[in-house]
């Protein structure tokens, strides 16, 4: 029973074409030594090497976003590396990477978050450069810390337009995912 | 002061020089920090005391990365306003931007962040191999 309930669990991943899945509480740490071992599993599948930095810099983007907007994190004493839940996945379909992320966030944050993604999934590819710039060149949002340049990042990365979704858990959390493909 | 403000590069973060003497900047390596702002903010400080030095003359910036995070690119952007200002002020700036002549996102990045600049000289350059 033990090994067919996981032989399932990874061929329900197989089915997705998922290279990498991580679930739990992500560190930086975690981010460095996953990221790392996606470049080399990248670099030994001879993935142009635009496409490799490409599904890197989405990579990093949706981990540290998980770090940093989590609304399940662990603060761990004396060590300034937090523990943030949620789960990100590095698929290969057809040829193409994706990589999904998905983490609780305060639902009260909900309105603008979807607000952000979805004007972001309205920009043509033009709009959007002009938008990073625009961005770059701000201060950041005092309640951002640094978010909305993220999202620009990973949206501009993207070969189709972004896909996101919300579940409500209950009237203070929502589950929120995002799916790039690159 | 000390003639130069060094970082070793790590894994994740840049090597930076800045040469108080020869007025010059440089960034090389990959960047996506643990925390953007603790690692950027000394060398703000030590980006202040150089263009403070009242000896004054030309300045010049290389920045030769091969990767950085959103939290480092507006840190970059930070320096380049800086860069820019006193530029504006009359101190001579050149900023030279190099990428490896296959990386099409550090070129556009490139292009992002030397857009605007007036006052800096701003030199987009590709090399083959590494930056």
């Amino acid at each position: 029973m033990l090994a067919r309930d996981y032989l399932d669990f990874k061929r329900a991943l197989d089915a997705k074409g998922i290279l990498f899945s991580i679930s739990g509480h992500i560190s930086e740490a975690i981010l460095f030594s996953v990221g790392d071992a996606l470049k080399k599993r990248m670099a030994v599948a001879d993935t142009d090497v635009n496409t490799v930095k490409r599904v890197f810099s989405v990579f990093v983007e949706q981990v540290q976003n998980i770090i940093r907007y989590s609304a399940e994190r662990i603060d761990v004493p004396g060590d300034k590396d937090q523990l943030s839940r949620g789960t990100v996945s590095v698929g290969l379909i057809d040829g193409r990477f994706h990589v999904a992320c998905c983490n609780v966030v305060r639902s009260e944050e909900v309105p603008m978050l979807r607000a952000r993604l979805e004007h972001l999934r309205g920009l043509s590819k033009d709009d959007m450069k002009a938008y990073y710039r625009e961005q770059l060149r701000e201060p950041p949002a005092s309640d951002s810390r640094g978010a909305t340049i993220g999202l620009i990042e990973i949206a501009r990365r993207a070969a189709r337009p972004i896909e996101f979704g919300f579940e409500e858990l209950d009237p203070t959390l929502t589950f929120f995912c995002l799916e790039v493909c690159i | 002061m000390e003639n130069r403000f060094k970082i070793a590069a790590s894994e994740r973060t840049p090597a930076v020089d800045l040469d108080f003497l020869a007025r010059s900047l440089s960034l090389s390596g990959e960047s996506y920090p643990e925390d953007a702002a603790s690692f950027f903010g000394p060398l703000f400080e030590a980006i202040k005391l150089l263009l403070a030095d009242p000896r004054g003359g030309p300045v010049r910036v290389e920045i030769a990365l091969a990767y950085f995070n959103s939290s480092s690119a507006k840190a970059l952007m930070n320096i380049l306003q800086t860069m820019e200002a006193a530029a504006a002020s009359g101190t001579p700036v050149e900023v030279v931007w190099r990428h490896a002549a296959d990386d099409e996102m550090m070129r556009e990045f490139g292009e992002d962040f030397g857009e605007d600049l007036v006052h800096v000289r701003f030199v987009l350059e590709s090399v083959e191999g590494a930056p």
